[in-house]
């Protein structure tokens, strides 16, 4: 857990200098909503689970920029033989990997989610504890799979494409879960009612996070 | 494992689909040793330093390091790589770079070892600044510094002059020295003749994948020694 905090100290450090990655996940979330949003016709009443739909694939897309960063800096200077020639456990990393993306998703989503309701809160119920679980369980299982398949394409010479098209077609699951939770949210349905898609969501997260633990020794080590 | 190998490779082999990049090395340092490897662009140089670092998986043949094959436990933190890359995070500045370093190695108290580093390599006065304003010269000899900040006891260096000026390039030499004098193993890949000569105690050649040639240096007369190196050159 040490070597995971240092890298992730590192990390964060890194993106505070750049400012890249969160600004592009950001700006890019924003652009969907609006265009997601001028396409339905802003102000009109929206179904709460189209809404949901419009609010979780902005936050999805623009989050895939923020994988696909998450080796880019190990690469430039082969900064990750440094890693692999340490004794860091690649167990670590992606702990550290998947810790950081988990936490600029939560940054963009604490911008997006707040101008999605300004659009669209008026025709929705905002049930704040219940969306924040939901949050925080999509995040877990987006960052783990996001995590491990960016590892798995970066060392390929296009990984920016290759990322989201091995990455969603796993993640699909997830994305349904999540999009009928927040939907019956949206609709202000009692908990007992979407519970159970949160049970999928949390054993979708804990399968891919222990999946990603214990593979990635090969994937960076292939790499 | 005794002394007399420390580094023992046997049967290594490295294909990269259609090309062989390694035909079978075989290999035996004894702790202490600075062995140089010479040889033309293509030999399989940097392959062979890849796969002792363990960054890439050899297609057959082994590596043992201090008896094992795997570089697990201990001695893994004791291996030290100077590559063409810097290793290093553009972003960070020099200390930050030596302090993330000198944390993934447990290194306890690395502020001292870090100065310490900072002033040999003619960087202290700079130590604040990002690596990214840092000349090509000047982020090789930090990478100089962050190879030796676990103190290895093997050191892999793969070109380790390119891109060095004259004052670092002494440094760097000057360092080998001391090392080689406490008893660590360097493997060296360079095509520097005269540093390479200057500083080691075991001398090889690499053409095509194979070992063919690997005498001490107290053994090797130099101009036999060129008219070898060059016709392996000229052979390629």
């Amino acid at each position: 857990m040490g070597l995971s905090l240092v890298i992730l100290r590192k990390d964060l450090l890194i993106e505070i200098r750049r400012k890249d990655s969160v600004i592009s996940m950001i700006f890019f979330g924003i652009l969907l909503l609006f265009v997601m949003s001028m396409a339905i016709g802003i102000g009109r009443k929206v179904d709460p689970e189209l809404a949901s739909g419009i609010l979780w694939i902005s936050i999805l897309f623009s989050s895939v920029l923020g994988l696909g960063r998450t080796f880019s800096l190990e690469k430039t200077n082969r900064c990750i033989d440094g890693l692999l020639i340490s004794p860091v456990p690649p167990s670590s990393v992606f702990v550290a990997k998947t810790s950081v993306n988990f936490f600029f998703m939560l940054i963009s989503e604490a911008v997006i989610i707040p101008v999605f309701f300004a659009l669209h809160g008026d025709n929705i119920t905002i049930g704040l504890a219940p969306l924040l679980a939901t949050v925080l369980l999509l995040n877990l299982g987006f960052a783990s799979v996001g995590t491990l398949f960016s590892g798995i394409t970066a060392a390929t010479r296009r990984n920016e494409v290759l990322l989201p098209l091995l990455l969603f077609p796993v993640i699909t699951p997830l994305i349904a879960f999540t999009v009928k939770a927040t939907g019956e949210i949206f609709a202000g349905v009692p908990f007992g009612e979407y519970s159970a898609w949160l049970r999928l969501m949390a054993a979708f997260g804990l399968i891919f996070s222990c999946a990603g633990y214990l593979l990635f020794d090969y994937v960076m080590k292939e790499n | 494992m005794d002394d007399t190998s420390f580094l023992r490779i046997q049967g290594l082999r490295k294909s990269y689909e259609d090309v062989d990049a390694l035909r079978g090395v075989d290999l035996s340092l004894a702790r202490g040793d600075f062995l140089c490897l010479f040889g033309p662009n293509g030999a399989g140089k940097t392959t062979l330093i890849k796969i002792v670092a363990d960054l890439l998986k050899p297609t057959s043949g082994t590596v043992e390091i201090s008896g094992g094959q795997n570089l697990d436990g201990g001695i893994r933190s004791r291996i030290g790589l100077i590559s063409h890359q810097t290793l290093l995070y553009d972003e960070l500045t020099a200390m930050e770079n030596l302090q993330f370093y000198s944390s993934i190695y447990k290194i306890p108290d690395p502020e001292d070892k870090i100065d310490s580093l900072l002033h040999t390599v003619g960087l202290h006065n700079r130590r604040d600044e990002r690596v990214s304003t840092f000349s090509a010269g000047m982020q090789q000899r930090l990478s100089i510094a962050r190879a030796l900040i676990n103190d290895p006891v093997l050191l892999l260096l793969d070109e380790p002059y390119s891109g060095l000026d004259q004052f670092a390039a002494t440094v760097l030499s000057n360092h080998l020295k001391e090392l080689h004098a406490r008893h660590r193993t360097i493997i060296m890949v360079t095509h520097n003749l005269t540093r390479g000569l200057e500083t080691a105690n075991r001398i090889g050649i690499l053409s095509e994948g194979r070992l063919v040639y690997l005498k001490d240096r107290a053994e090797i007369d130099l101009r036999s020694f060129e008219d070898h190196y060059f016709t392996h050159m000229e052979a390629v």
